[in-house]
């Protein structure tokens, strides 16, 4: 009872604070909840709540984040969700993923864009690269690349969903090298697609640098490529698609990050803004990200803002053809 | 009576089946509207099915609603749908709950109604619900559920 | 026998500790509504960020144990199963605590369990590199079958007429197909803006098992105390026990068939408690009692549903490859540590490895102990009144399904089936083959595009899906499976001819 009545004390404070404080001085007054648009597990779900560990301290937002998963549909089920329903009151922050959310509302069939959306900061950048199995004949995007004009259409390679990072970079490669390859969506993000890549049920695939990385280390798979500017500090020794001929940039970087929904006061996008980026440069937080093979890579919300609208030109220039 | 529920069942299933199979059939991209238009069609053949056995009285499973129940279960089913529908979200989990838990106690918990010491039972019965749930969602797993009047 | 050595680590005060907590709170977590084993692993996460990466994972091991066996407890007694893996568990389990028979029902169900996963956990240990390529067998269009081979049994579980048994698993499937589409991102019958994610499946769960129960309490309407009370049984351990040994085909049936099942990468553990409790069924020479608490159902079930969860790790510690969420789950576990799972975690890191794998296995005795004492209080609240128990599963259910992804919808789609699922099974319908249907038609669409694609870019989809052995194996084994159902319909329909029982 004194526990039901201690909790009835706080919500009436809560509430009467929340009327009084027009510059959100105090905010938050309570945990605040963080989306993640991907299953529990996955690359973006286990970054995420890397990243927010130290939400609880003095030093961040002296209040922790709590992750909710809403998967589904590549993650236009948890971004619909956000755009449409979510509450703009700075309570309810996001994961995004870019170019996925952005590629999604050029496309079509959702209810958001990049407009329904403000960015708080970036955490981490994570390129696609190319995969095959250990025991695979290829042993460079070249013989990829021959296989495929021999075999038009023939050349099977898996990937996280239709319109995600994977997909960008796959459209990319077959623009680039100007063939026709078979481009195999699964269910169940960059993990299912990683399996099909092991197992043989499909001759290669893109996916996430972090979890190939991982995959390689244990010897299931061999690294052709990385769809980046530059090489990885992960993988020295694994040449640009660029070092090897292929015109591919670095549109299909999986940048991931923090947002809130449109409409969410100004005065908490600024606290938002300048608290969340220091909070990603803890160092344990780096530690911790390190050691799970996720680069990192921290952009303020200007940096952002500026990255979204470079991306959403370049991916309605690839998309206009489809 | 039984015969004519049974009916009414069934015929409400095949239309169900039939919205569907219409709406799959009809919707666009088909790649998307394969699986869906699979499964329309076993449902709409199983449900006709079902339909023209309950039409001949011959449906062997199910005993039906009696009127008796329906007049028994309905008190308690518009506070379930109002509690859930409406007012969880509207007025709070924690008090709607509370209010919901002392209703249904008291349209059913058969200890009469004219003595002052069912009604305290009742009282702590909700009360000692309420502190589990609040101890086990609130505390336990950090669950913000809506709180919109009180907690 | 190298895990031998590693016991010791296991017994250091703060391992210890830390595999009493994972246990207990993993027992508490598991009863709880709409906390399905991945998502109580997931909450413990932050906690394994203070602990070194063994004792980490001990808490994460024992957790993920003992989650999967207390989710048997709601649904024995409140009839709310706490993740799909505990489906089949209802079925004998709530009827059993309905006469009184709980304690029984949760003994059994913990011995079981106990059997199941130390089989489970030992599969792990000794036969790992050659299970993980069998693992990798499965690829689409082995994983269509399988998703075949279940719908196959749908008709046949717990229900007593085929047709609306599979008329019922069609409406799951076609539930399930709501939402946005997994592959295409096409938007299929979203009526309402609740359906926009689809229906998730731990609040359909508690939809379809908890309320229909709530309203048929209600149906009963205001019962003298008298008529009601149930006599409940205290029930010995030992002749649990001595049960347990008289019901060797159920365990080993159920054992099996969820070793074999847990270790199908994308299946996972949500069918390994039906389909058991299906095979149980046919092969016993009590077939009729299941469903009216018979011991067989419980037995297969729980102890299918704890077998699975060694072989779901295989493909994650061999391979890199999260087979199930709940292994994804401790994927993140393990790398935030910097420990990369793969063929040479057992050479690098043998003190994390071995340890884990330890934990689980004096996790599951620990999570037998602790189950079998709570299971002798637990089994009173059969004993809660009516009117009571109504209020406090609905209550339960809200707060449950609310809880799976803080979403009003859900509640709404949970409360929305479950009223309907009332009056269904007034008519003869019933909640398991739908969830079945729910649970297998993503897996069995997913598959069936994913596999087309392949086929269309090589050899066509006829020789896709029925080449290789293992196609043809599953192929045939759905064959027969049908051919059983339709056997056992045709003969059990000449049974009542003869008995003149038709109604």
């Amino acid at each position: 009872m004194k526990k039901l009545l201690a909790g009835a004390a706080i919500a009436l404070m809560t509430m009467s604070g929340v009327a009084s404080a027009d510059g959100h001085a105090n905010y938050p007054e309570r945990p605040v909840m963080m989306m993640v648009s991907y299953g529990a597990g996955g690359a973006t779900d286990f970054q995420a709540r890397i990243v927010t560990m130290t939400a609880g301290n003095e030093d961040a937002l002296g209040m922790p984040i709590a992750i909710i998963n809403k998967p589904g549909a590549g993650g236009r089920v948890g971004w619909n969700w956000f755009a449409t329903q979510a509450d703009n009151d700075g309570y309810t922050l996001s994961a995004y993923n870019v170019p996925h959310f952005i590629a999604q509302s050029i496309k079509g069939g959702v209810e958001y864009s990049a407009a329904s959306f403000e960015p708080i900061a970036n955490w981490g950048a994570d390129p696609a690269v190319f995969v095959v199995g250990a025991d695979s004949d290829f042993n460079s995007m070249a013989d990829v690349v021959a296989f495929a004009k021999e075999n038009p259409g023939k050349l099977t390679f898996s990937g996280a969903g239709l319109f995600v990072g994977h997909h960008i970079a796959a459209l990319q490669i077959e623009k680039a090298a100007g063939v026709k390859m078979a481009y195999i969506p699964t269910k169940g993000g960059g993990a299912a697609a990683m399996k099909a890549v092991i197992a043989g049920d499909v001759l290669g695939g893109v996916n996430n640098l972090s979890d190939a990385f991982r995959a390689a280390a244990s010897g299931s798979v061999k690294i052709l490529g990385v769809a980046d500017l530059e090489r990885n500090e992960f993988l020295p020794d694994v040449p640009t698609m660029m070092e090897q001929g292929l015109d591919v940039d670095n549109s299909s970087v999986n940048f991931r990050g923090v947002m809130v929904p449109a409409g969410t006061p100004q005065g908490i996008i600024d606290k938002l803004a300048a608290k969340v980026p220091e909070m990603f440069a803890n160092s344990r937080v780096a530690g911790k990200m390190k050691a799970g093979g996720s680069p990192m890579h921290i952009m303020t919300r200007d940096e952002v803002k500026a990255m979204w609208a470079a991306r959403e030109e370049t991916l309605k220039e690839l998309l206009a053809g489809l | 009576m039984n015969k004519l529920t049974h009916v009414f069942s069934s015929g409400a299933i095949a239309s169900v089946g039939l919205i569907v199979a219409y709406i799959s059939f009809t919707q666009q991209p088909s790649e998307a509207f394969l699986f869906p238009r699979l499964i329309s069609t076993v449902f709409v053949i199983l449900a006709l099915w079902t339909f023209g056995k309950a039409v001949l009285g011959r449906s062997r499973t199910g005993d039906g609603v009696s009127k008796e129940a329906l007049l028994r279960m309905a008190p308690g089913l518009i506070v379930t749908i109002i509690y859930v529908f409406w007012a969880a979200k509207a007025v709070g989990f924690y008090t709607a709950s509370t209010v919901a838990f002392f209703i249904l106690l008291t349209l059913y918990d058969p200890a009469p109604h004219d003595q002052a010491k069912s009604w305290i039972k009742r009282a702590i019965i909700t009360a000692g619900f309420l502190a589990v749930m609040y101890c086990l969602f609130a505390l336990l797993l950090k669950v913000y559920t809506p709180r919109e009047i009180f907690f | 026998m190298e895990f031998i050595y590693y016991f010791g680590e296991v017994f250091t005060p703060i391992s210890f500790g830390l595999l009493l907590i994972g246990t207990i709170g993993g027992l508490i977590l598991g009863a709880t509504p709409g906390l399905s084993p991945t998502m109580a692993v997931a909450l413990l996460i932050p906690f394994t960020f203070h602990l070194e990466a063994a004792q980490g994972l001990i808490l994460l091991g024992a957790a993920y144990t003992s989650t999967v066996a207390g989710g048997a407890v709601s649904a024995i007694l409140l009839k709310i199963p706490g993740a799909p893996a505990n489906i089949a568990t209802t079925l004998d389990g709530h009827t059993m605590a309905q006469k009184g028979r709980g304690a029984e029902a949760l003994q059994l169900s913990f011995l079981a369990s106990l059997v199941g996963g130390v089989f489970g956990v030992f599969l792990l240990i000794f036969l790992s590199p050659l299970l993980s390529k069998a693992a990798l067998a499965f690829g689409p269009s082995e994983l269509f079958w399988i998703a075949i081979l279940g719908v196959t049994i749908i008709g046949s579980l717990d229900s007593n007429s085929v047709v609306k048994g599979l008329l019922s698993g069609c409406i799951g499937m076609w539930l399930a197909t709501i939402g946005f589409d997994d592959i295409m991102g096409a938007q299929r019958f979203i009526f309402h803006s609740s359906l926009g994610g689809g229906i998730n499946i731990i609040a359909a769960l508690i939809g379809l098992f908890a309320i229909p129960q709530v309203i048929s309490m209600f149906a009963k309407g205001r019962v003298e105390v008298d008529a009601e009370v149930i006599q409940i049984e205290k029930h010995s351990i030992f002749d649990a026990i001595r049960e347990l040994t008289r019901r060797t085909r159920a365990l080993s049936i159920g054992t099996a068939v969820g070793s074999i099942i847990g270790l199908i990468p994308g299946v996972g553990g949500q069918i390994a408690g039906l389909v058991a409790y299906d095979q149980s069924k046919k092969f016993s020479k009590e077939s009729h009692k299941f469903g009216t608490g018979h011991s067989e159902g419980i037995i297969a079930a729980e102890s299918a549903n704890n077998a699975m969860v060694g072989p779901s790790l295989v493909p994650l510690l061999t391979l890199s490859i999260p087979g199930s969420p709940t292994a994804a789950v401790l994927l993140g576990g393990l790398l935030i540590h910097g420990i990369f799972p793969g063929s040479d975690l057992f050479d690098n890191n043998p003190d994390v490895a071995w340890t884990f794998i330890d934990s689980m296995l004096i996790g599951q005795i620990l999570m037998c102990i602790f189950g079998l004492y709570i299971a002798s209080f637990a089994a009173r609240v059969s004993r809660v009144p009516q009117s009571v128990m109504a209020a406090v599963v609905l209550g339960l259910a809200l707060f449950g399904s609310y809880s799976v992804q803080h979403s009003i919808g859900d509640v709404y789609v949970m409360a929305t089936l479950g009223i309907g699922m009332y009056f269904l099974e007034r008519f003869g319908f019933s909640a398991a083959p739908l969830v079945l249907g729910l649970i297998l038609g993503p897996i069995a669409e997913a598959n069936f595009i994913q596999g087309s694609m392949i086929a269309n870019a090589t050899d066509g989809r006829l020789a896709y899906f029925f080449t290789g052995n293992l196609n043809l194996l599953l192929v045939a084994i759905v064959i027969l499976s049908i051919g059983y159902s339709a056997w056992m319909e045709i003969s059990s329909r000449s049974d009542t001819k003869n008995e003149g029982t038709t109604s």
